[in-house]
């Protein structure tokens, strides 16, 4: 309420200044400025920036951008075009729904990160500045010109907040801060949506679903084939601050509405584009990643019904993983299997699920009568005891069954139908090898994981989940048999990692206990798999599948983490929780729930308008 | 059969080291429900604390009746900071978050300080050498007992005696049992409960250390992942006693403690069961315990809150 208030009398009081930006210049100046400054840093792209091609990407080349100087050319064209788009030419309006102005900044920003820290890269790797060409510089000062005139744009600065004069030195410090603080977040805020969503007709729509589609297949094939550390820190940031500029343009949120609108068209849009990106590959060695990419990020979406919808936090999830691993190992024909035999892939796949919902069972139906806690510790239990069970099931300290550490090696490739998954196919003149088909299968199964997901919790049952994990005493008082939905959620995602493992167990040759334990550097493990789901946004089908792809690129690409990424991946966590518990791509409801005081009064004016 | 008075100690002293730890557990989740998993790490880094004095404190050769008490104290003061820091800098902030948020806080906790002591404790890749009492094993009557375990045999019973006295009898601990019933009357009543959950967490971890230190002379190594399983198993413990009740904790920890001793001597004797008896196999029945537990008595033996709690 009191917000309302306050935005009703804010055009009445008379402000002392007009609105200027963060840098003191001009606001026309400061446009005309990130503008030119946009299309100079394209042109920039296009000189040598250094002379030796030491630097990896080879940036020697006049004419011929490379490397990092791609990612420098994408953002300078976004940034030219919000300049462009900030002074209301017609054909670029539909870029910036919600005003260019931030998203001006944000990719002004962008690129000149991008482009200084390539740019010293270069100077501390070769050591001194002099090994920079003129390109370099042009490119440094194009950027930081462009960054200067991006900030000069005026924006609506939060209200001055008088201090305490009570207060220690401390306590102002402190308070000056916060304030700071409000005042560069407010520089980056976007206004309010001015035009409304122009119809589009249908297929117009579509085709933008397709654009969009086929964007987010460039991307992702790009970062997954970075071949250098700088480059893909280089595309993280650019990515980064890149999709945030389109979000602050009011981009995002209008595709949102659109694939809202056509949801079975941006499903199989997603699909095929995700099934394209083994053909866009000359070798196996990216599909490898892809793989398992896509084995990690369907884990990690099973586990979102159970933590997303149902609110279970488990913590053995990848126990799942490896039950189904395991079940369709011991039925593959393996030789260390101790039961010789094979059945076809359709029956293991059952068997892996079968048996791993059992699983699911056993462990979800005395814990589920009782508090969420006494969940998340029987399931770590559970997976730590998974691990020590089968590592000891190797006929000495107990049981001949899993072949202890070893674990089940040798597992032949699947045969579905004559296509034998171990070869190389030509399909219309692409060359797919091993992973790839293998990358293929494992796209269905994440369809179906999708499928279920989505059909799950638009129904009935779905909706019970959610009341659960809003408020479980209320959701009992209206009527739902908490614990049978909430057996169901459990089992359900046990169902569907198993599924998953019969995949995998084929994919990796082998399976050992060490694959599954609790945190490992390699996901996916339970740890990692939680926060590919945290990461991404809990309770949405694209936030773990963007958090695994981010959790899985960044330890495999960022080779100098070595040792710490455990580390750094456990304080990640901290602070996501700390900072932004709703993920990247937030739930709607999920981000209210998470940031109750400062959130709702946007929204209520929202509603008022 | 004359080996069940040993078993019994075994597991009595085993359970004791459980029920140091759960004390951590129980407190923390009896005043602000929340399992603090990061605990298990709190316990590890108290026996580093204790360790480091000895190593780098310390001349050599110092007798361990000297630099034992210095390193319990280094083990608690270290155990402390990071648990208070833990709840200040981490768990604080997100009072009042929905409660996976903390949890999953606890979880990256519990990860990078597994991980800082690995990185950057000198050797911390491997299990160090805990330093050990000398002397050799006591026999009483047919039972014998280990020097390192001559520690546990006079803390853990201490240890449990201050912290009752200390929670019935002080102005502070009446005030902790307040904030467990009711933390918003107990705040009106005019208790800073900010300062009785710092307090909640600290003593945990002070227990935690001594639990720590104790491990480390009954196993003779400290290795950074050992608060996992122990961890795990103290919180099993806790649950067993009821959780959110100190004296449960002890009782959960004892019980624990001599069903795993008795697993380990008895079950490999079952017929069909030979292979299941041995060491490895003693956490997979203390977690199939943990299950019994939650499936025939949810409130724990000495627990009378419901557990499902609204």
């Amino acid at each position: 309420m009191t917000t309302q208030t306050t935005a009703a009398t804010t055009p009445d009081t008379p402000t002392a200044e007009a609105p200027r930006g963060l840098v003191g210049l001009p606001e026309s100046t400061g446009r005309a400025l990130a503008t030119a400054g946009g299309v100079l840093s394209v042109i920039s792209t296009f000189l040598a920036w250094t002379w030796t091609a030491e630097f990896p990407g080879d940036l020697t080349v006049y004419g011929y951008p490379g490397g990092l100087q791609v990612l420098v050319l994408v953002g300078g064209a976004l940034t030219a075009l919000f300049g462009l788009a900030s002074y209301g030419i017609k054909g670029l309006r539909w870029l910036v729904p919600a005003g260019a102005d931030s998203a001006l900044k944000l990719a002004a920003l962008g690129t000149f990160v991008t482009a200084w820290y390539t740019v010293i890269a270069i100077s501390v790797q070769l050591g001194g500045v002099v090994n920079l060409e003129p390109g370099g510089f042009v490119v440094a000062a194009a950027t930081l010109l462009t960054l200067l005139g991006a900030l000069a744009l005026p924006f609506e600065r939060p209200e001055p907040d008088p201090f305490d004069p009570d207060d220690t030195g401390w306590e102002q410090f402190r308070h000056k801060a916060r304030h700071q603080a409000a005042v560069i977040k407010a520089a980056f805020a976007t206004g309010p949506v001015k035009a409304p969503a122009r119809k589009l007709p249908g297929f117009a729509e579509i085709l933008v679903i397709v654009a969009a589609m086929a964007i987010g297949l460039l991307v992702f094939t790009y970062g997954i084939g970075t071949e250098y550390d700088e480059l893909f820190i280089g595309f993280l940031i650019t990515a980064g601050f890149g999709f945030a500029a389109l979000f602050k343009a009011g981009l995002i949120s209008r595709l949102s509405v659109i694939t809202g609108k056509h949801r079975n068209v941006t499903l199989i849009g997603a699909f095929v584009a995700a099934a394209a990106f083994p053909f866009t590959q000359s070798d196996d060695q990216y599909a490898t990643i892809g793989v398992y990419i896509l084995i990690f990020a369907t884990v990690a979406l099973g586990l979102n019904i159970v933590v997303g919808l149902a609110g279970l936090l488990d913590l053995g999830y990848v126990a799942f993983l490896g039950v189904g691993a395991y079940a369709a190992a011991m039925v593959s024909g393996s030789p260390s299997s101790p039961f010789d035999f094979q059945v076809p892939f359709w029956a293991s796949a059952l068997i892996g699920a079968a048996v791993a919902m059992v699983f699911g069972v056993i462990i979800g139906a005395p814990t589920l009568r009782l508090r969420g806690d006494y969940l998340a510790i029987v399931t770590l239990g559970f997976g730590e005891i998974f691990r020590i069970a089968v590592l000891n099931m190797d006929g000495t300290s107990g049981p001949d069954i899993t072949n202890g550490s070893n674990g089940i090696s040798s597992i032949p490739n699947l045969n579905i139908l004559g296509f034998d998954f171990g070869q190389e196919h030509t399909i219309a003149g692409f060359t797919i090898a091993r992973f790839a088909n293998y990358f293929l299968l494992m796209l269905l199964i994440t369809l179906v994981v999708v499928v279920v997901f989505r059909r799950s919790s638009d129904s009935r049952i779905g909706r019970a989940w959610v009341a659960i994990r809003e408020d479980e005493t209320a959701a009992l008082a209206m009527g739902i048999n908490g614990f049978r939905v909430k057996l169901i959620a459990f089992a359900l995602g046990a169902t569907l990692a198993g599924l998953a493992g019969t995949v995998q167990a084929h994919v990796t040759y082998t399976v050992t206990p060490e694959q599954y334990q609790f945190a490992h550097v390699v996901p996916p493990n339970s740890a990692f798999l939680l926060a590919a789901v945290v990461l991404g946004g809990m309770g949405t089908i694209s936030g773990p599948l963007v958090g695994a792809s981010l959790l899985y690129l960044i330890p495999a690409k960022l080779q100098f983490l070595g040792d710490y990424q455990l580390f750094a991946f456990g304080l990640a966590l901290v602070l996501l929780m700390r900072y932004r518990p709703e993920g990247l791509i937030p739930n709607r409801r999920r981000q209210l729930e998470f940031h109750e005081e400062t959130e709702a009064p946007t929204v209520l004016s929202k509603a008022g308008a | 059969m004359n080996e069940l008075p040993q078993q019994l100690v075994n597991g009595l002293l085993l359970g004791s080291m459980y029920g140091l730890v759960a004390i951590g557990y129980t407190m923390v989740y009896g005043i602000i429900q929340l399992i603090n998993f990061a605990h298990g790490e709190i316990f590890m880094v108290g026996g580093f604390g204790a360790l480091t004095v000895y190593l780098y404190v310390l001349p050599d050769g110092t007798s361990m009746w000297v630099a034992l008490p210095l390193m319990l104290l280094a083990g608690i003061l270290v155990s402390v900071l990071v648990a208070v820091g833990a709840e200040r800098f981490a768990y604080r902030p997100l009072r009042g978050a929905p409660r996976l948020a903390p949890l999953i806080t606890a979880i990256g906790l519990s990860l990078a300080l597994q991980q800082a002591v690995w990185a950057w404790y000198p050797g911390g890749e491997d299990s160090l050498n805990f330093p050990q009492i000398e002397g050799g094993p006591f026999e009483i009557g047919s039972v014998t007992i280990q020097t390192g375990d001559i520690f546990l045999f006079v803390v853990a019973p201490l240890s449990m005696a201050v912290l009752a006295w200390f929670v019935m009898r002080t102005r502070t601990g009446r005030g902790m049992q307040a904030t467990a019933q009711d933390p918003d009357t107990a705040k009106l009543m005019g208790i800073n409960t900010d300062r009785i959950i710092v307090i909640a967490f600290a003593l945990g971890a002070v227990f935690a250390a001594v639990g720590a230190v104790a491990y480390g002379l009954k196993y003779g190594q400290v290795q950074f992942r050992m608060g996992f399983i122990l961890g795990l198993k103290a919180f099993t413990a806790a649950v067993l006693g009821g959780i959110g009740n100190i004296y449960g904790a002890m009782l959960g920890g004892l019980v624990l403690g001599v069903a795993e001793a008795l697993s380990t001597a008895y079950i490999a004797d079952i017929p069909g069961m030979a292979q299941f008896g041995s060491q490895s196999w003693a956490n997979v029945w203390a977690f199939v315990l943990l299950i019994l537990v939650l499936l025939f008595r949810p409130q724990g033996l000495l627990g009378e809150r419901v557990a499902d709690r609204a």
